[in-house]
């Protein structure tokens, strides 16, 4: 390598040399040459003062306020998303024991039924009809417990804050 | 190993030890997101949005992995989207707010000199940080990474999901891009 080659190689390294990028190896070679090239360690001269000045670079302050901030809106968003997930659940479960009061009591609301049914001499064609009624009044009516449940919740929390 | 307990509890659900990285961090992270937006309001803004992505994906972090990088990452995301959203050319491009540099500038001249070298240090402050504050919101990121927060090059590649080679040549050209602007800088002011 001639020394013009190693003169430009060196100076194409010094960016990445006031880094801290270079290896032992480059950094050993950059300092000899230093040594015996005064260009090149003006060159160096000036990229430090770079290095240097972004290393000093003063920190910005964050607002006093801001730690209380993050941690109570992270406490509150948590607490939301925590009770949107419990009330998912709560809604997959109140739909299952729907269905199973549903489900549970039907052989009782036709024993009970059966009797007071043939006296106004009501007839259904088809029990599936019946059924269908049947389901429709017990989901309004747990429909409209967990709607009421829910609007108490509401207030409650709202009052809260 | 402060940082690895708090993490570990945050794992477990323990929403205390999320104070303890905030206190650790929020200088830091603070600084970092204000380099990319450059505007205090913003960067407040993205740091809660950054701590309530940490509570949030905690459960997914690989505890193996640096945890600095990782909310790092998770910073850069929330800037770099934000960013597009509002000036999808800020990404490319910088305009210079002169009380921002001036922030800037003023804790950077040497104290202890003599009122010329003070004087001659708060120039070259004042015009460091006229040119950072020009330089694409790609290049102020790896120079903030670099040399306000120390991180390794392969933490730096980790924040930008880069490979090292980018990461490398991004870190040149943003050293050469912000040397060509102080050199003609300083013409400017000797003229």
């Amino acid at each position: 390598m001639t020394d013009s080659d190693e003169h430009a190689e060196i100076l194409d390294q010094l960016p990445f040399f006031v880094a801290g990028l270079v290896d032992a190896d480059d950094e050993a070679r950059i300092a000899r040459h230093m040594a015996t090239c005064p260009d090149c360690a003006g060159e160096l001269e000036r990229w430090q003062l770079i290095s240097a000045g972004l290393r000093q670079l003063p920190t910005p302050q964050p607002s006093s306020a801001l730690f209380e901030r993050t941690r109570a809106m992270v406490a509150d968003r948590l607490a939301a998303k925590a009770e949107q997930r419990q009330n998912h659940i709560v809604l997959l479960l109140l739909v299952l024991f729907s269905w199973a009061v549903t489900l549970v009591t039907w052989p009782v609301f036709r024993f009970a039924t059966d009797g007071l049914l043939s006296f106004f001499d009501i007839r259904f064609h088809q029990i599936w009809l019946v059924f269908a009624i049947f389901s429709a009044f017990t989901w309004l009516t747990g429909g409209s417990a967990a709607l009421l449940l829910s609007l108490r919740r509401q207030d409650e929390r709202r009052s809260a804050l | 190993m402060e940082i690895e307990a708090a993490v570990s509890q945050l794992r477990r659900g323990d929403l205390g030890a999320l104070s303890t990285l905030i206190a650790r961090y929020q200088n830091r992270l603070y600084r970092y997101l204000l380099r990319l937006v450059r505007q205090p309001a913003q960067a407040e803004d993205l740091f809660q949005q950054t701590w309530l992505r940490v509570a949030e994906k905690i459960r997914s972090y690989d505890p193996s992995r640096n945890f600095e990088a990782w909310l790092f990452t998770l910073a850069r995301n929330l800037a770099f989207d934000h960013l597009r959203r509002i000036r999808p050319q800020s990404l490319d491009h910088s305009v210079g707010d002169e009380s921002d540099r001036n922030a800037v500038a003023s804790p950077l001249a040497d104290s202890g000199a003599g009122p010329f070298d003070r004087l001659l240090a708060h120039e070259r402050a004042t015009l460091l940080a006229s040119a950072i504050e020009k330089l694409p919101v790609t290049y102020r990121e790896v120079l903030s990474l670099r040399f306000e927060e120390e991180m390794k090059l392969e933490e730096i590649a980790t924040v930008l999901s880069a490979p090292l080679s980018t990461v490398k040549s991004r870190i040149q050209r943003s050293l050469e891009q912000l040397r060509g602007m102080l050199d003609t800088g300083s013409a400017e002011v000797r003229k």
